[in-house]
């Protein structure tokens, strides 16, 4: 911001310089006229050397700037005699302003620019409508640059905060990997030994490998963080919570579908996955896969149970009981999506189809 | 040979291996010692954990693999990050197992790497899929690998749990087609990798690789 405001003294002193030349032969004293001139090309260059380092901008310095462009001011009507039209230093006295609205924001502003004007008032013997406009100027610019730098810190300052918080999550997020892959390790160790040994270590194995099971499924999906934002979810992270030692969840990766219809589609898999605890038995094995086929995403579920028996599905709804697979087949629906069952010897496998979306 | 950074994992993998009659010419705590030892030892088979001190399981994959075209590298990671996994896969890895495993499934999947079949999770198809689905959503180029009708089916009931005998039964195939349909899906990915590697190459100015 200094360094914008050098370069805006030193065009408005070049403007000072070029007036001055032109009618200093009007003047009453234009030899102390000269003079001021050189105090002001020296001032200016004092001060854009000052205030290049943020050390040597303090309130004495931002002071001086005002009394240099106040005795400038104050000097005008000694030069010029009585009755003068414009001020020596003229607009040079905004960079003095400006200074102070750039340092103490837009109270240092409104404070230098009434100084100024002030000065400004009292050397003139009568005012014209010119005057009082560049004075109003002189104040509303003070208030407005001092008003905008402190915006502009206070953005300055939320942007670092942001991106040390990043920072600061990306570092967490490492070690946290770090950290999970040697319990992980551990859990897996303790599971395999455990299952060796037999007995009551078996027992504790298994807890390992229970718990193993649902650290992995959070470690490998801990990438949707920009994703959530956006009302949109990791449908793989979802299913990915339903992963047990005997239920398999395969994803294409992260994808992600709007957020409503992650949680009813993880929902549905889930009450599927209930469905095979309850008939096929509670450590029965169980996959999941989700498949991204471009305008369409495939989610099915597989058990390979005695299969459903012909005909049963329709003597629950000729019972007037809502079967489990009407009531998963109506959620589907309602989400847009189609459901088909496929059973037999082999087992069973729900295959869910839903819209993605997209056209390819 | 047995690269894993975990003492205790590593000696009981080891161990674990010797018991059931293979020998283990070396073993290695991290990337740069895995590459060290590997040109001495030249093992049939690298098992090898991702999460290792850098030189990462995936640059590991990829050097020894470049050094030694027969090599096959069983991936054995606690985590499995699946972007990692991917990347090893394509690296030229071909085959992939969870450190929960038993014994007996470690071994056979030793033994089949070996054979150079090619070992998947259903959790690695389902990612050899998205991989394959994200290629086709590119602007078509010849030169991006396709799967074909049949492949795609034989990965998505390997990605659904069923085992490559099921498999062969589900679609009235011998076991080998299947093992040959599930290889060529691997294959055509790292094929794909190497190109890229080389069009990289060429673009940087570097147009001698190796």
């Amino acid at each position: 911001m200094f360094r914008a405001l050098a370069w805006l003294r030193v065009v408005l002193l070049a403007n000072t310089l070029a007036i001055f030349f032109y009618r200093w032969q009007s003047y009453e004293r234009p030899g102390l006229g000269a003079v001021v001139m050189g105090a002001l090309v020296f001032w200016t260059a004092l001060v854009t050397w000052a205030y290049d380092d943020a050390a040597r901008r303090g309130p004495v310095l931002l002071a001086a700037d005002v009394v240099v462009a106040v005795l400038a001011i104050l000097l005008s009507p000694w030069v010029k005699g009585p009755g003068l039209s414009a001020t020596l230093p003229g607009f040079w006295v905004a960079a003095a302003v400006l200074a102070c609205a750039i340092h103490w924001r837009w109270v240092g502003g409104l404070a230098a620019a009434a100084l100024v004007s002030l000065a400004d008032f009292s050397v003139r013997s009568h005012f014209r409508q010119q005057n009082w406009g560049n004075v109003f100027l002189l104040l509303i610019g003070g208030l407005i640059v001092g008003f905008l730098v402190g915006l502009l810190h206070q953005m300055a300052l939320e942007r670092d905060r942001a991106e040390r918080t990043a920072a600061a999550a990306a570092e967490r997020q490492r070690l946290a990997r770090m950290v999970h892959d040697g319990v992980l390790q551990v859990l897996a160790l303790v599971q395999k030994r455990g299952l060796e040994i037999g007995g009551e270590t078996a027992e504790l194995g298994r807890l390992a490998g229970e718990q193993e099971v649902a650290l992995r499924g959070i470690v490998q999906h801990d990438t949707l963080t920009p994703a959530s934002l956006s009302g949109t979810l990791d449908l793989s992270s979802e299913l990915a919570r339903l992963a047990t030692p005997t239920v398999t969840v395969s994803t294409p990766g992260p994808f992600g579908v709007p957020g409503a219809l992650a949680t009813e589609v993880a929902h549905v898999v889930a009450a599927c996955l209930s469905n095979v605890r309850h008939h096929v038995g509670q450590d029965a094995p169980a996959w999941v896969l989700l498949e991204d086929r471009g305008p369409a995403f495939v989610v099915s579920v597989r058990d390979e149970g005695p299969g459903i028996p012909d005909g049963r599905l329709s003597a629950a709804v000729a019972d007037g009981r809502l079967g489990v697979s009407e009531s998963i087949q109506g959620r589907v629906a309602s989400l847009g999506g189609s459901a088909a069952l496929e059973t037999g010897s082999w087992g069973t496998e729900w295959e869910f189809t839903f819209p993605s979306g997209r056209t390819s | 040979m047995v690269v894993d950074d975990h003492p205790m994992w590593r000696e009981g993998v080891a161990r674990d291996l010797t018991e059931a009659g293979l020998e283990v010419v070396a073993t290695a705590a991290n990337g740069n010692e895995a590459l060290a030892r590997f040109p001495a030892a030249r093992p049939d088979v690298l098992v090898l954990d991702l999460q290792i001190p850098e030189p990462n399981g995936v640059a590991v994959t990829a050097s020894v693999v470049a050094l030694d075209p027969d090599v096959r590298v069983l991936i054995l990671s606690a985590s499995g990050e699946q972007a990692d996994v991917l990347e090893a896969v394509k690296a030229g890895a071909t085959g992939y197992l969870v450190k929960s495993a038993s014994r007996q499934e470690l071994i056979e999947a030793l033994s089949r790497v070996a054979e150079g079949d090619t070992v998947f999770t259903p959790g690695l198809a389902g990612l050899v899929l998205g991989e394959y689905r994200r290629l086709s959503d590119e602007p078509a180029r010849p030169d991006l690998p396709r799967l074909t009708d049949r492949e795609t089916e034989v990965l998505r009931l390997v990605a659904k749990g069923l085992s490559y005998k099921q498999i062969a039964e589900r679609l009235v195939l011998s076991h080998r087609t299947v093992q040959n349909h599930v290889q060529n899906t691997l294959r055509k990915l790292q094929l794909h990798n190497r190109v890229q590697l080389v069009r990289y190459a060429i673009e940087q100015g570097i147009d001698e690789p190796e």
